[in-house]
């Protein structure tokens, strides 16, 4: 219990210094804040403005009425062309997109690296390991938004199988929605695949040098299940704690991802408030990214932390 | 009594960026049906490697060759499958290391009753009720909240007996244990071999016990088998090595058995010099450089293994008591 | 078994050993890109910033294009040279500067514990909490602002891309070089060498930094690869070097091209993966020949 509360402060003390530094850096720009929200209004309307967001306040006035706005759910607004629109609005609709992008990626990943990771390390030093470990190793070098680029190249446009852009909704049309999801969780899992292959190889060969797994295999248990109950059991925490690691990066890779493919989803939304200059709605999507992000390290810290004996065994 | 196991001529090779290196040469073993065969040496001198390639457990850089007939099969010459049809329920180890030979994720009862329902198709219950037992029979108290518990919960003498329940749970025809009391405390050792003598006694089973030390055989095998680089040095009924002692390097062994009697502060004796290189092939006595009684002779040549009467072997051209 | 293992004899030294192939592949590689970016400007192809319009989108292997034009009728090799030194630039510098910067906070930090080293941690930590790409791109959108009447001059945006990349590197190189220096700092020699009166000056220059500097060293050839990425993310996502300067510049124009000349997205996209796979090899090598010294000991 202690423990949890301890990393929960740790993770409430990173989150507020990350966005108090984000305000700041968002009070740094050059010229007046109001102005570049709405370049072309009149001084009444970029007065409410400054008024509702806390722009004219000091930093620490605009901090503190940003982060009670989040924590009451007034995430800020879009300003366009004389209207508004809410960033809570939009978050709604650019959530699911990104989530199940994000989710479908880990798990094409996990399912194709897990078998990989497992015969690669049995068979060690193989011709199937010596080949498996170079094709990965280059595949993890491969940029995203080149292997996003040329997938769409190649089977969107020069082959026409799927449409290089755009998004549907999965319970509205379904089979389109699988097919626009496609090239952009391939793009994004390649490079994971090969992290988490190469990872678990290099576990479960330590794993499988450990006395435990000849004991096991000298009961005269299948290797089969040796190789699944033995020795994925312990290795697979590794392979968790580094999956939860890779969302910070996942969600990166999202906005390049969203931006090529035209997702919208909330990387494709960090993009467009960046470019669009909207700097309320832009430091609230941060925010929210690295609170995600940091909250995932927490969590599986935690979960791991109570959950494999060997952890307990250091502490105890 | 008929013969249980019989390893013929068996050598093991293991490849090195330096060459081969020799872990066992040409050893010939037999065990009959119940009885016990203490494998003593230093470590380094193929023990261990002797009892794992007699099971069959070496790593894939290992090369094994000879026969090895186990209840009248040759073992050697069956596919990797079957050898592993008799793992657990012909043959078992214990391992050395009872800390890191647990797997340390998962509970001692799914570890116990792993061997139950998978090799004797056992359902939960039964296997649950059975493992109870085979903790009662290791004098494990309170077995049923043991059943619950993770390894690192657990002290290395309750290890260990939680390795000899998993071990016997099969109810094996031949036991190896690899050095079961090096890593305990000395308090608990003497326990712990009690133990399997006594679980061995009860359904006849027969054991390899392999160590580094010649007292904790004497008690608890039938003959003794003294390793050294790889070779089989000295090779007798368990009675008549003590008694009739032929090889300078088991009486060095025994010297070196630290005794309550010695007086603390001096000086334990340790056989001087270390083992030859085992990826050289050098003539002469292996032991030679180490020897106290060392000749010209020994030097040049190596001594081939000699029937010295009374079913006990030696490797050596000056036995300690004169040839007979 | 353990016991019997340790008694084996040492491998051969691997000094000796031939070095592997990927060495001389992945070294040939960022030998060339260093020249090019180097000695680029002397190679005899046209200039990179000039439009041929008499052969506008002419494929790869051309007479006078070796490797083709843009739609727009620049010449590929020509940019992708030059771009060679744009990218090879930026990467350096950002992660030069930063890993120096990382190396000098995070040493000295762990060196000398206490208050600063918590501290230290937590800005790491703050700044690792914001996944790389998007750090960048608030930190650009942010230093590199323009509006339409001032338009950022490409100079200023090569230099605030370094600077936000840098950023970026700092806690990277940082935490590993804290982590290096935790684990060296304890070591017997040097206790024994503080024991004798050594300076903290002279010990982390003699004792820490000659084994640090490996471990940084491995991560800094990944580092170079993930620059060389983010840079080209942010291109494509239209916030990096413009006017084609870079490969990701390149890359990010010849997008709208891609359904008629196909090359301008390929030939800089490979550059890049090249640069990157090679830079990620030799982080590599570095770390498992460390490694091995490292069991030696």
């Amino acid at each position: 219990m202690r423990l949890i509360f301890k990393r929960f402060v740790a993770m409430c003390t990173v989150v507020i210094i990350a966005t108090f530094l984000l305000s700041l850096l968002m009070r740094l720009l050059p010229g007046d804040p109001a102005a570049v929200l709405v370049p072309n209004a009149p001084d009444q309307v970029r007065d409410v403005i400054r008024q509702e967001t806390g722009l004219s306040k000091g930093i620490f006035g605009y901090y503190w009425q940003w982060l009670s706005g989040m924590l009451t759910g007034d995430f800020g607004k879009y300003y366009l062309n004389g209207g508004y629109r809410t960033v809570a609005s939009v978050l709604q609709r650019c959530l699911p997109p990104s989530l199940y992008l994000i989710m479908y990626s880990q798990i094409v990943a996990l399912v194709i690296a897990i078998p990989l990771g497992l015969t690669s390390a049995y068979k060690e030093g193989s011709r199937f390991d010596r080949i498996t470990s170079s094709v990965l190793f280059t595949t993890v070098s491969v940029p995203a938004f080149a292997l996003g680029l040329i997938l769409s190249l190649i089977f969107a446009v020069q082959l026409g199988w799927v449409d290089p852009i755009g998004y549907e909704s999965p319970f509205g049309h379904p089979w389109q929605h699988f097919k626009l999801m496609i090239l952009p969780v391939i793009s994004l899992s390649v490079g994971l695949t090969s992290s988490y292959t190469r990872l678990l190889r290099t576990d479960v060969i330590a794993t499988l040098k450990e006395d435990y797994v000849t004991m096991a295999a000298s009961k005269g248990i299948s290797n089969r299940r040796v190789l699944w109950k033995h020795v994925f059991r312990p290795s697979s925490t590794t392979l968790l704690t580094s999956a939860a690691l890779n969302m910070g990066g996942l969600i990166g890779g999202t906005i390049i991802v969203e931006t090529i493919f035209v997702i919208p989803g909330i990387g494709y939304e960090i993009a467009y408030s960046i470019g669009a200059r909207q700097i309320i709605a832009m430091q609230t999507l941060i925010a929210l990214v690295s609170f995600a992000y940091v909250f995932f390290n927490t969590a599986v810290d935690l979960l791991t932390n109570l959950t494999d004996p060997r952890t307990r065994e250091r502490r105890g | 009594m008929s013969s249980l196991l019989k390893i013929d001529d068996m050598s093991v090779r293991f490849a090195t960026p330096r060459g081969d290196l020799k872990a066992v040469n040409n050893v010939s073993i037999e065990l009959l049906k119940g009885e016990s065969l203490g494998v003593v040496g230093e470590s380094g001198s193929g023990k261990t490697v002797l009892s794992r390639a007699t099971m069959g457990l070496l790593p894939s850089t290992a090369t094994r060759t000879g026969t090895i007939t186990y209840q009248g099969q040759d073992i050697t010459a069956l596919p990797k499958d079957e050898v592993r049809e008799l793992w657990g329920t012909g043959m078992a180890m214990i391992f050395q290391d009872p800390m890191t030979a647990l797997n340390p994720v998962r509970r001692v009862g799914s570890q116990l009753t792993e061997s139950l329902t998978v090799r004797l198709g056992m359902n939960k219950k039964d296997a649950k009720e059975k493992a109870i037992e085979l903790l009662k029979r290791v004098r494990i108290p309170d077995p049923e909240a043991m059943l619950r518990k993770f390894p690192y919960q657990l002290s290395g003498g309750m290890r260990q007996r939680i390795m000899i329940a998993i071990a016997v749970s099969c109810e094996p025809e031949l036991l190896f244990a690899d050095e079961p009391t090096t890593a305990l405390d000395v308090t608990v050792q003497a326990q712990v071999l009690d133990l399997i003598t006594e679980l061995r006694k009860e359904s006849n089973m027969a054991m390899i016990l392999v160590t580094h030390d010649l007292g904790v055989v004497a008690g608890h095998t039938d003959k003794i088998a003294v390793m050294y680089a790889g070779d089989v040095v000295e090779y007798a009924p368990t009675r008549e090595l003590f008694s009739n002692m032929k090889m300078p390097y088991t009486e060095a062994l025994l010297k070196s058995i630290p005794r309550l009697e010695t007086p603390t502060g001096s000086r334990l004796p340790v056989i001087e010099g270390r083992l030859p290189d085992p990826t050289k092939n050098e003539p002469g006595c292996p032991f030679a450089n180490r020897c106290p009684y060392v000749t010209d002779k020994c030097r040049a040549e190596k001594p081939p293994l000699t029937d010295g009467g009374n079913n006990h072997f030696y490797r050596c051209w000056f036995p300690l008591g004169g040839v007979k | 078994m353990a016991d019997e293992t340790q008694t084996m004899p040492e491998t051969v030294t691997s000094a000796k050993k031939k070095k592997p192939v990927g060495f001389y592949i992945a070294g040939s590689w960022i030998v060339l890109i260093l020249l090019a970016a180097v000695f680029g400007w002397a190679l005899p192809a046209p200039q990179w910033d000039q439009s041929f319009y008499d052969s506008l989108g002419v494929s790869p292997f051309h007479h006078s294009h070796i490797l083709g034009t843009t739609l727009d009728g620049y010449d590929m090799f020509a940019g992708l040279v030059n771009g060679a030194r744009l990218s090879v630039f930026v990467s350096l510098s950002a992660v030069v500067v930063g890993g120096a910067i990382g190396s000098v906070i995070g040493i000295s930090s762990a060196y000398f514990r206490g208050r600063i080293d918590i501290l230290v941690t937590m800005a790491f930590n703050v700044m690792l909490s914001i996944p790389n790409l998007v750090l960048s791109l608030s930190l650009i959108s942010v230093l590199a602002f323009s509006d339409e009447n001032h338009p950022a001059t490409t100079a200023r945006r090569v230099g605030v891309l370094i600077l936000s990349l840098t950023i970026v590197i700092i806690p990277i190189l940082g935490r590993i070089s804290r982590g290096a220096t935790l684990q060296w700092s304890s070591r017997e020699f040097v206790l024994a060498s503080k024991s004798m009166g050594t300076s903290n000056f002279v010990i982390i220059r003699k004792h820490i930094i000659p084994n640090v500097a490996p471990a940084i060293l491995a991560i800094g050839f990944l580092a170079i690869g993930s620059v060389i990425i983010v840079e080209g993310s942010l291109a494509v996502l239209g916030i990096g070097i413009p006017g084609g300067a870079s490969w990701g510049s390149m890359l990010a124009n010849g997008r709208g091209n891609i359904a008629y000349s196909p090359w301008e997205v390929y030939l800089p996209a490979g550059c890049i993966a090249l640069t990157v796979i090679s830079c990620n090899w030799f982080g590599d090598y570095v770390r498992t020949t460390l490694d091995k010294r490292e069991s030696k000991i």
